[in-house]
């Protein structure tokens, strides 16, 4: 479990090696703060959507699932994309309501972040990576934790990077989203470097 | 005439995934090879020409409250189709493209386009924008594929292109390019190489330090 | 006026912020979607199926013709195929007839025909195992030529299943084949070229004391046990290992194994 957890940080980083929300990541980068803000938001939202879509594979979608319910042939596997995205885009819709309603500070902070994260495909290939490695509900909740944070990492990092990155002199054409593709290529090189970390 | 260009401005000029950055997520996993970029594209130009074609159709019916969600149900009804689709009919590469096929739904060239192309525009023009768009993702997607394939392990589409060390000849692949960090390289070098030709998509800093011009400029 | 008119343009014409219309759309979409789906699941599913069984049999097929001397020997008992056979995985004893139409991983995911494993035990990630297995047997004069044993494990990102064939000494490896896997295209999917998986032919499973010693390692193999790592894709490497490590030992085929050296298959 902590061997998930880890490797869902650092070693399976999903933006770093798996290029999932790529598309956020490089477009709100551009200060320390967003991203720190995203990077938050993606924690929360992960934790929460995988280990649910866990629960709902493992009693309804999974081969065999609604055994429970007298129908042990049934296999709903092909409702798997549509029922997650439904999921996510209704938990990040709740969560929002539930922050305006008890935690406005929070709510302020994070309210730009949480609609974009229902297309982060950071959120949806998280799911469906728990999924096709078929984690139970404890390994789920491991790899949701993990893998937020692991992407909150990289773009907290990676926005850091690029505040340095606007003073340097570089080519015309290398300036803004050419040199983040590289810094992005160099970070998930030096990403690679952890695979020894877990056996 | 007019029509037509919104089916070739997406290729260089705005390209969704060099210009726009969209879309990329799901893509630069499956650039290893060329044949599982290529069934990729095929994937993503189906969903985003038929999704754009029924989202503009429908587009003067759709309350606003809700649009979000019914554009992502439409999107999704139609990846679960490709998806299967792919493993009834090409089962050797679905196995190969895992889980990101379904990954079509959250990319943002799809929803992109729906939002801001097809929700005010007629089904034909639309459709011509989906596949514009779909095309210039391609592009980049096949030319990423055919420089990792080629370097990174000699073959083209699976027929063998520069005989490999392995196989008795002079080439020795780059493992490098099979790793993720190739395909981002890549990317950044070919975004330079378009801007270079086209100096009008160059970003310009809104940071300059004091004293730091360099020649070209007062 | 509404009353020329037919009660779908009626609902057409309302408002957008009408809740009614917005409800109406939403049923009507997921409607549509629900349809087009699960036509799609429904019709597709039979050839998927049949794709999935197809590649089974090819890669059988394929191995077979891989080993060497295999193809004469079976010229020599005029049979076409290996026979499969049923087994009972706990007491390792083989039940009578052909088997046919048998679902192992239906088998596992069914609490009547399955057991559920023990952490420590789980070492392949399956949680359940199927109460019997198949294999699938060339034998002559009681002897097994050669023996082929379905696996399956979790790799790195997907599950791996795939046919491991046994020289007639139970111990060494005659050939692996990957069946089915979705791991990293590039590398870990590397499992599944026929370079890495001729390392595999002539590698021992267990010592001289029964001990199992088989492993995938980084970088180079150095002794009879061990096959090399693909770089960059050492978890898939070590998923095969765990894979391999768990069906032979006392939770998958060892019983069946060990009855097998000791009784033949009289």
């Amino acid at each position: 479990m902590t061997e998930i957890l880890i490797a869902a940080i650092f070693t399976d980083n999903l933006a770093l090696s798996f290029f999932l929300g790529i598309c956020t990541f490089l477009a709100v980068s551009q200060r320390l703060s967003t991203a720190l803000g995203l990077g938050l938001s993606v924690i929360v939202v992960q934790s929460i959507t995988v280990p649910v879509n866990a629960l709902i594979h493992q009693y309804l979608l999974a081969p065999g699932a609604l055994g429970w319910a007298g129908l042990p042939q049934v296999d709903l596997g092909f409702l798997r994309i549509i029922v997650f995205i439904g999921v996510i885009a209704a938990m990040v819709q709740l969560l929002e309501l539930l922050l305006d309603r008890f935690v406005p500070a929070l709510h302020r902070a994070l309210g730009v972040f949480l609609p974009l994260i229902t297309v982060n495909c950071a959120i949806l290939g998280g799911s469906l990576f728990m999924v096709e490695r078929r984690y139970d509900l404890v390994k789920a909740i491991a790899w949701g934790v993990g893998s937020g944070a692991g992407w909150a990492l990289a773009i907290v990092t990676f926005a850091a990077i690029r505040e340095r990155l606007r003073y340097s002199d570089m080519p015309q054409g290398l300036q803004g989203l050419g040199s983040a593709f590289i810094v992005t290529g160099l970070m998930s090189l030096g990403f690679a470097g952890f695979g020894g970390l877990v056996r | 005439m007019r029509l037509s260009r919104h089916l070739t401005d997406p290729l260089i000029r705005s390209n969704p995934v060099t210009l726009q950055i969209l879309g990329i997520c799901s893509a630069l996993a499956v650039t290893t090879s060329l044949v599982t970029a290529l069934t990729m594209c095929a994937a993503l130009i189906f969903v985003l020409c038929v999704a754009s074609g029924l989202i503009s159709a429908i587009r003067r019916h759709i309350p606003q409250s809700i649009r979000l969600i019914l554009q992502i149900t439409i999107i999704a009804t139609l990846v679960i189709v490709i998806d299967e689709v792919l493993r009834a009919y090409a089962y050797e590469i679905s196995q190969r493209l895992s889980i990101f096929v379904g990954l079509i739904v959250t990319n943002c060239i799809v929803l992109g386009r729906a939002e801001s192309f097809a929700m005010h525009h007629p089904v034909w023009p639309s459709v011509l924008d989906g596949l514009g768009n779909a095309l210039g993702y391609s592009l980049v997607l096949v030319v990423v594929a055919t420089i990792r394939e080629l370097l990174g392990s000699g073959t083209l589409l699976g027929l063998p292109l520069l005989p490999t060390t392995t196989e008795g000849g002079w080439f020795v692949p780059l493992r490098l390019m099979q790793l993720a960090p190739s395909a981002f390289f890549i990317i950044g070098l070919m975004i330079w190489a378009i801007r270079a030709a086209r100096p009008e998509q160059v970003e310009h800093p809104d940071h300059r330090l004091v004293g730091h011009e360099t020649g070209a400029g007062p | 006026m509404d009353r020329r008119r037919g009660p779908w343009a009626r609902f057409l014409a309302r408002s957008n912020d009408d809740p009614m219309k917005a409800l109406g759309i939403a049923g009507l979409v997921a409607l549509a979607s629900a349809i087009t789906v699960s036509t799609a699941a429904t019709t597709l599913r039979p050839r998927q199926i049949a794709n999935v069984e197809a590649a089974r049999q090819l890669r059988m097929q394929a191995m077979v013709d891989e080993l060497p001397g295999l193809r004469a020997v079976m010229e020599e008992l005029g049979v076409t195929e290996l026979q499969t056979r049923l087994v009972d995985l706990d007491t390792g004893r083989m039940l009578p007839g052909e088997a046919g139409g048998f679902d192992p991983e239906a088998a596992a995911r069914d609490p009547e025909t399955s057991i559920a494993l023990t952490q420590e035990a789980d070492t392949a990630g399956l949680e359940r195992r199927e109460a019997q297995a198949l294999v699938h047997l060339l034998e002559r004069d009681g002897v097994p030529m050669l023996v082929v044993l379905p696996v399956r494990g979790a790799g790195y990102q997907s599950t791996i299943s795939a046919l491991l064939a046994l020289e007639p000494d139970l111990n060494t490896i005659a050939a692996l084949t990957v069946i089915e896997q979705a791991e990293t295209p590039g590398l870990g999917a590397n499992i599944e070229s026929e370079a890495w998986q001729a390392l595999w032919p002539g590698r021992q499973i267990a010592d001289e004391t029964g001990a199992i010693r088989i492993d995938v390692v980084r970088g180079t193999a150095s002794s009879t046990y061990e096959v090399d790592g693909i770089s960059g894709a050492t978890r898939t490497g070590r998923g095969i290992a765990d894979m391999v490590r768990f069906w032979m030992g006392p939770w998958g085929y060892g019983p069946f194994l060990s009855r097998l050296r000791q009784e033949g298959l009289g």
